[in-house]
């Protein structure tokens, strides 16, 4: 038997087919219209950056605001009562723009704490905590103007000075050239030569910093280069130019990076026995009568030659490390901020006075402000500039404290030193921490066309016969709402 | 038909709103930058050397970067102000077959791998991101010192970049670009929280030079080891390595470096007065507008050497010292003074502003062809 045919064929008709029918099919067109457009919302705030507004008045505000300081200075038996004013009078025209309000008074009038006193005294000129005697008379004013202009504002270079930190790590090394050549020195006493010469320091210091200390002996430090052998036998030379080259940071291992405080290096170096003396030259190539130098921000060396009787290895000599240790002590102060008393006026020695201490109090303070008030400028500033730069909330709310602790300061900058400094440290590490937010890194920068070539392989291919399907379908329903009307007509 | 209108005046307006707030950056971009009066009072030096090639055909990045690293490190930048983001893939690859060794010249006379080497990026580390993320200082609390560039206002930089780059652009290990805005902006960000005294940056890829065309911020010298449209090429192949061993420019550079010790007067105008088109095979450039001091006064040590200023004693001020030095005897190849090259090559730089203008234009132009071939082509599809 033949295949019969079946009589009819059955293709359905399409238009027949239940979602092709004209309400189903706009319903589908529709669902996805819908799902596009209720999308739009999430795919804007996924794709959108989080970018909190800063207090930019606040900021701004801040920018015109400087510190300063009412200074108080008493005359103590001193019976010319006209020289306060003319003291006043000369002391501002000295130090008038340096934020300092200072006014002199007589001891007769009320006298506060923190005030700071001048006593006559026949000839010598002396300075303690926050007294300074000296002689007193209508002839020596303009030099006893300068002296207080100098203690209270003291004339630093700020090039030397390290940047201020709450924290510093201080590293000690004792390096020998090279132990192997001989009459090295193996080993010092660092506590105590650390107890007698620094801790009075550091605790005097301890409103400003906190310190680590950290120390150490090296047996073998080659210099990366020869120093000059100076003529008749007169040991070796280190020209400036090889100071500047002098620390190997190639081969020295002068300190741990255990932590991200700034470190102040301290080097004792013993030269090796084939090189001895080793001695620093002036710029004519005479050999100068100093042992140390300094480098700026980084920390203080001390050249020390042994004794040529010295025989074999031993311990640092008691005496040679106290004059080292006093060294370093100078150059810790000095890379510090610390300002020496002016020329001619005698301190004790052994601690700072109440006027440097201030002093580096008020510098440090004015610093840091600045430097808050700086950096919150700039913040407000690259989130204006960089578009997709995102700013969250705790990026606000260190900039929002660091506005608040910068207000206190100003209001306790009349009360106490202390506070003073350490609102401003505070507003000043705020400040930093929000520039530095590890969140607030730009979004990369895309040109348009990248952004094209992101989105049209994705979006034009789902776009094209959704729009075309939607325009062919308006265009068929208003075709068939033409059609009703006429056939009304 | 209105729906549709609609939807096409949306694209056009959202496509407008891109290419405008492109013009506005790139015009913004040549508005700052005013320079600041400064002699160099750097007290420190710092690099960050970055080769953004990965996989042993890129030897020749690894072998630049290491280069720049042993220069600067033998000229006095000690390895915990080094920043060495490096792939680190070729020393020790199946393929070299002078294990733990990387050289840079044919003879395989200097191994560059040595015995000390810190690489403070290594592998997938190498990114886009911790690249932005060491400029700007934007770190986690956790990042150890040594991957972080711990500068501040007296710190003058030394910036070197290698690997395959085109028109403003570097390819970070076939997975990312760092473009020409991206370090702009991150140099903006330093300036603006006075990470750096001064900034050298030396980029060593195929049309480096665009890549510091975008720059704004002062203070900074830069340069580059070809122009637009131009490709850097390698040096030299080494037979049994199997692949070039160095890039052209980088090649020349540390040749010229070679010279330099840590004392050396040399100055930014004798290095770019070495470079030679002719050897290079490209056409290298510098770019001092944004730079403050002449370049003949700029020693190549202020950011490849250690301390520039150092006091003697207690309290007697000796920062001068570094005038008082006594001259070195002349070195023979600076007997031509080549310095005169410079006119020209300001020249070249408002060519080159011009130039970006026209690519720019050409740019708004491209994209508003899209807009309208995407229109078309809902139109066309609309009416069928």
């Amino acid at each position: 038997m033949p295949h019969v045919h079946p009589q009819h064929t059955t293709l359905r008709d399409p238009s027949k087919l239940f979602y092709q029918t004209e309400y189903n099919r706009r319903l589908i067109i529709a669902s996805y219209w819908v799902i596009l457009i209720a999308a739009i919302p999430i795919w804007w705030h996924t794709t959108s950056i989080q970018r909190l507004s800063l207090p930019t008045s606040r900021v701004h505000s801040q920018a015109g605001k400087q510190l300063r300081f009412p200074v108080e200075i008493t005359l103590e038996n001193i019976r010319d009562v006209s020289l306060s004013a003319a003291l006043q009078q000369l002391i501002h025209e000295r130090i008038g723009g340096s934020g300092l309000e200072v006014r002199v008074r007589n001891q007769d009038n009320a006298h506060s704490v923190e005030s700071y006193t001048v006593s006559a005294h026949n000839d010598i000129a002396f300075a303690s905590q926050r007294h300074l005697m000296y002689p007193v008379r209508s002839a020596t004013l303009p030099i006893l103007a300068d002296t207080l202009s100098t203690l209270l504002v003291p004339l630093t270079n700020s090039h030397h000075v390290a940047h201020y930190s709450p924290r510093y790590r201080l590293a000690f090394t004792l390096l020998n050239e090279d132990a192997a050549a001989g009459q090295a020195i193996t080993s010092w006493d660092i506590s105590g030569a650390i107890s007698h010469h620094l801790l009075p320091i550091l605790d005097s210091l301890s409103a400003l910093h906190n310190f680590t200390i950290e120390s150490q002996v090296q047996y073998h430090a080659p210099l990366a280069f020869s120093p000059i052998s100076l003529l008749d036998g007169a040991g070796f030379g280190l020209t400036p130019e090889d100071l500047t080259v002098f620390i190997n940071s190639a081969e020295w291992t002068l300190s741990s990076s255990v932590s991200n405080d700034p470190v102040l290096h301290f080097i004792a170096f013993i030269p090796s026995a084939s090189r001895r003396p080793l001695q620093i030259l002036n710029s004519q190539g005479r050999p100068s009568s100093s042992y140390t130098f300094l480098l700026p921000q980084w920390g203080g060396i001390v050249v020390y030659n042994p004794p040529p009787e010295l025989q074999e290895s031993t311990h640092f000599p008691p005496s040679a490390l106290n004059s080292v240790f006093s060294t370093f002590a100078t150059q810790l102060l000095t890379l510090l901020g610390v300002a020496d008393v002016p020329a001619g006026v005698k301190t004790d020695s052994s601690v700072l006075t109440g006027w440097q201490l201030d002093a580096l109090l008020r510098r440090r303070a004015l610093e840091n402000s600045a430097e808050a008030q700086e950096t919150l400028r700039s913040i407000v500033k690259i989130v204006d500039q960089i578009e997709n730069m995102p700013v969250g909330q705790d990026v606000r709310g260190d900039v929002q404290n660091s506005l608040t602790a910068l207000d206190q300061m100003y209001t306790s900058a009349s009360t106490s030193l202390n506070d003073t400094l350490h609102q401003s440290a505070d507003a000043l590490s705020l400040a930093s921490r929000a520039f530095f937010n590890p969140g607030m890194l730009a979004l990369l920068y895309f040109p348009a066309e990248h952004k094209y070539a992101v989105y049209m392989p994705l979006f034009a291919s789902a776009v094209i016969p959704l729009i075309a399907t939607a325009a062919r379908e308006i265009r068929a329903w208003r075709r068939q709402r033409r059609e009703v009307q006429g056939v009304q007509q | 038909m209105h729906v549709s209108v609609s939807l096409l005046l949306f694209l056009f307006s959202w496509a407008w709103g891109i290419a405008a707030s492109h013009e506005e950056m790139v015009g913004d971009f040549f508005k700052h930058g005013a320079p600041s009066g400064s002699t160099s009072n750097h007290t420190n030096n710092w690099a960050v050397l970055v080769c953004s090639s990965r996989y042993w055909f890129n030897y020749r990045h690894m072998a630049n970067a290491l280069g720049m690293y042993r220069t600067v490190k033998r000229l006095g930048i000690p390895d915990s102000n080094i920043i060495l983001m490096l792939a680190d893939d070729a020393a020790c690859n199946a393929r070299n077959k002078f294990p733990g060794s990387v050289y840079a010249n044919p003879g395989r006379g200097l191994d560059l791998y040595g015995d000390n080497i810190e690489v403070d990026y290594r592998g997938y580390e190498v990114t886009v991101e911790n690249l932005l993320r060491v400029l700007t200082g934007r770190m986690e609390p956790s990042v150890p010192r040594s991957k972080r560039l711990l500068t501040d206002a007296h710190s003058n930089i030394f910036v070197y970049m290698t690997g395959h780059g085109g028109n403003e652009f570097l390819k970070f290990q076939d997975n990312e670009e760092i473009s020409a805005f991206d370090i702009a902006d991150a140099f903006e960000q330093m300036w603006q929280k006075k990470r750096y005294n001064e900034i050298f940056f030396m980029i060593d890829t195929c049309q480096a030079n665009t890549m510091y065309s975008k720059f704004y911020s002062p203070n900074i010298l830069a340069t580059g080891s070809s122009k637009i449209d131009q490709s850097s090429y390698s040096y030299e192949n080494d037979a049994d390595i199997g692949v070039s061993v160095i890039d052209r420019y980088t090649h020349y550079v540390l040749e010229y470096m070679e010279r330099i010790n840590k004392t050396s007067h040399h100055t930014m105008a004798d290095l770019f007065a070495s470079y030679d088109p002719v050897k290079i095979h490209s056409e290298p450039g510098v770019r001092t507008d944004l730079f403050s001091r002449p370049l003949n006064e700029v020693r190549i040590t202020d950011f490849l050497g250690g301390v520039a200023h150092v006091e003697v004693g207690s309290g007697v001020v000796a920062a001068a010292a570094r005038k008082t030095w006594t001259p070195e005897d002349p070195p023979s190849y600076s007997e031509t003074p080549r310095v005169e090259q410079q006119p020209p090559r300001r020249e070249n730089e408002t060519r080159a502003q011009g130039m970006q203008a026209q690519i720019d234009g050409w740019r708004d132009a491209r994209a508003w062809g899209g807009v309208l071939l995407l229109g078309a082509l809902v139109g066309f599809v609309g009416w069928k």
